[in-house]
């Protein structure tokens, strides 16, 4: 045998029959999907993802990032886009359906203790990691976070005024998802299309008003954790660059086995020795930004 | 070395098979490109290296590669493209850290080596000669790189060139991976028989493209990629049934792949003439197949009332169908 340093990896991810608990549509093809796994939910942690088998028929499963789980309760809570064959099969599983799950999987988020700001941007599909994250940190009065969230099609909840007061954003800016009201975290909207009480923007011109209004030394504290379109964490990534910020990113790729074993899921990372080929599923799908090569 | 799921040494007894002088315990090979370097799929909790007889290691070179631009990956009905583009560290890496880690107790790890050229692949060879691995395939059907691969696998010639250089520098058993995309595999193999193989790998993918209709560019980043899956089955259940004519005189074992994902999949390939059964895209869609499978092929064995699951290999009785003129067609 081999000694446990080397096998660490071992029983790290489970195969479950997730039982379709809810499945509520949205705008544009948008789904909230809450399944029954108990063992993904006791381990699953921001930035982890699961590969669902969303229909028998297909061969290949699809990964999708976690949004939130309850461990006591043993589900786990996904939102997602029809974009394809089998998120559009995933669309029409219903309550009590179970489907084949493989989680939880990938490398998640890792906090700097020093940065208690956690700046969090979320875009479109990419929302979902960004809300598993601040419901960890809400668990820690350490932490003060603040979510940005961008969209292209309407927001896949009702958004409501903000409680909260951000520094450097514009009046009207005022809309907040109203999940992260619940948990006393600040949040604001952008989005192109003119939806109420959004900043009309990227969310990227929109982090740079909130980074602007802090002094210098608040500065220091910040932390950036996104996940969205890889247009927007490129644009993520020079924005941390530019104001000197340590920011990590969660990337997609297309994806066959998700636990290592194929390299078919790898993005470019730039590594001391050079560039490699990491995989997305277990060397990701957390990155440091300024180490992936946005070419 | 006991199946993390298999209950009594009965049935251990009925999947165990000799394979190029290598006693497995189950007729299951995991395929190479599928599993990484032997330790990737222990992450998921339930499967094991014990339930498979073998597990072939991902393609290595001499050096380091970083394989092809993503997409690498694409889904196509009943199957998958795929084109990683060899992604290695290099061999020494791998006889060096990769293979010191790795439990030998728990199955048997085969060396998949690659190259540019002939002397590469004797190098490569060379090299994992003097390591604890227990075999070597040679890859000369690889759809995915430039130079080598199934450039060398298509022509018979140079196929037993590189069999004949690798063979020239290990006496540990040697396992030829065929590919599908050439005129006459069947005379391939005797090529490389000659040349000294002891085994074959039938078969690798198929080469293949998808488009994207609305940036009208194919999906995968090296424009064509590897077919695998279900789709491909019925194609490499041919090719083994070629091969095994070429092998069986000779005693010569075949690795059935290409498709495989269900228990009469595998009793299908052993019955055209494989020894072992190859796992690779079917792990995809089920990482726990294998458990499933090992007992599936006992439950078979047991319903037909045979001993050993080498009872099966080149069970089949062709049918002798009568000409169209006798049949009055």
């Amino acid at each position: 045998m081999q000694d446990a340093k080397s096998q660490q990896h071992r029983d790290s991810i489970f195969l479950e029959e997730a039982e379709v608990l809810t499945h509520d549509s949205y705008p544009a093809g948008q789904h909230v999907l809450r399944v029954r796994a108990p063992e993904c939910a006791a381990r699953a942690l921001p930035g982890s993802f699961a590969h669902l088998q969303c229909d028998p028929s297909l061969p290949m499963r699809r990964p999708l990032s976690i949004m939130r789980t309850d461990a006591e309760a043993g589900w786990v809570e996904f939102l997602y886009k029809v974009v394809g064959t089998g998120t559009e099969a995933l669309s029409r599983r219903a309550p009590g359906e179970t489907l084949s799950m493989l989680g939880p999987i990938g490398q998640p988020f890792v906090l700097d203790e020093t940065r208690p700001r956690t700046l969090l941007l979320g875009g479109g599909v990419g929302i979902p990691p960004m809300v598993f994250l601040a419901d960890s940190l809400r668990q820690n009065a350490h932490w003060q976070p603040v979510v940005l969230m961008g969209s292209e099609v309407p927001f896949p909840f009702a958004a409501r005024p903000s409680r909260f007061i951000l520094p450097g954003m514009p009046d009207a800016v005022i809309a907040a998802m109203p999940l992260l009201e619940d948990w006393d975290i600040a949040s604001r909207l952008a989005t192109l299309q003119g939806y109420p009480g959004c900043f009309e923007g990227y969310i990227t011109d929109l982090a740079r008003h909130w980074l602007d209004a802090l002094d210098e030394g608040q500065r220091r504290e910040v932390s950036v954790y996104a996940c969205g379109p890889h247009p927007m964490l490129a644009a993520v990534a020079a924005l941390a660059g530019d104001y000197d910020l340590p920011c990590q990113v969660s990337l997609e790729e297309f994806m066959a086995c998700a636990v290592g074993g194929c390299a078919g899921c790898t993005v470019e990372i730039n590594t001391a020795t050079g560039p490699a080929m990491k995989r997305v599923c277990v060397d990701g799908p957390v990155f440091d930004a300024q180490a992936v090569n946005w070419h | 070395m006991q199946h993390s799921t298999l209950v009594n040494n009965a049935q251990q007894d009925k999947l165990a098979v000799d394979f190029c002088g290598l006693s497995l315990t189950s007729p299951l090979v995991l395929l190479s490109g599928c599993v990484g370097f032997g330790e990737e799929y222990t992450r998921v909790a339930g499967f094991s290296n014990t339930d498979v007889g073998a597990v072939c290691l991902k393609g290595t070179t001499l050096e380091p590669r970083l394989g092809n631009q993503p997409h690498r990956v694409a889904e196509t009905p009943a199957g998958m493209l795929n084109a990683i583009g060899l992604q290695n560290p290099g061999t020494d890496h791998v006889v060096n850290t990769i293979l010191p880690a790795l439990d030998f107790n728990e199955t048997r790890f085969i060396a998949n080596v690659s190259g540019s050229t002939v002397e590469e692949y004797a190098e490569v060879t060379r090299r994992f000669n003097d390591s604890p691995i227990d075999a070597i395939e040679i890859n000369i059907s690889c759809p995915n790189v430039k130079e080598g691969g199934v450039t060398f696998g298509n022509d018979p010639e140079m196929s037993a060139r590189v069999v004949a250089a690798c063979r020239a520098v290990t006496d540990k058993p040697l396992i030829t991976k065929l590919s599908p995309n050439q005129t006459d595999i069947t005379d391939n193999a005797r090529r490389c028989i000659d040349a000294g193989t002891d085994g074959f790998a039938v078969i690798n993918t198929l080469m293949g493209m998808a488009i994207d209709i609305d940036r009208r560019v194919p999906v995968i980043g090296n424009n064509q990629g590897g077919l695998s899956g279900p789709a491909i089955k019925p194609i490499a259940l041919l090719k083994v049934h070629q091969v095994y004519q070429a092998c069986k005189a000779h005693n010569i074992p075949i690795i059935g792949q290409g498709g495989m994902a269900s228990v009469n999949d595998a009793i299908e390939f052993l019955i055209a003439g494989a020894s072992t059964v190859g796992v690779g895209t079917a792990l995809f869609y089920d990482p726990l197949v294998c458990s499933k499978l090992n007992k599936g092929i006992v439950a078979y064995l047991d319903r037909h009332e045979l001993a050993s699951v080498t009872d099966l290999t080149g069970s089949l009785t062709l049918n002798n169908p009568p000409s169209a003129a006798c049949a009055g067609g």
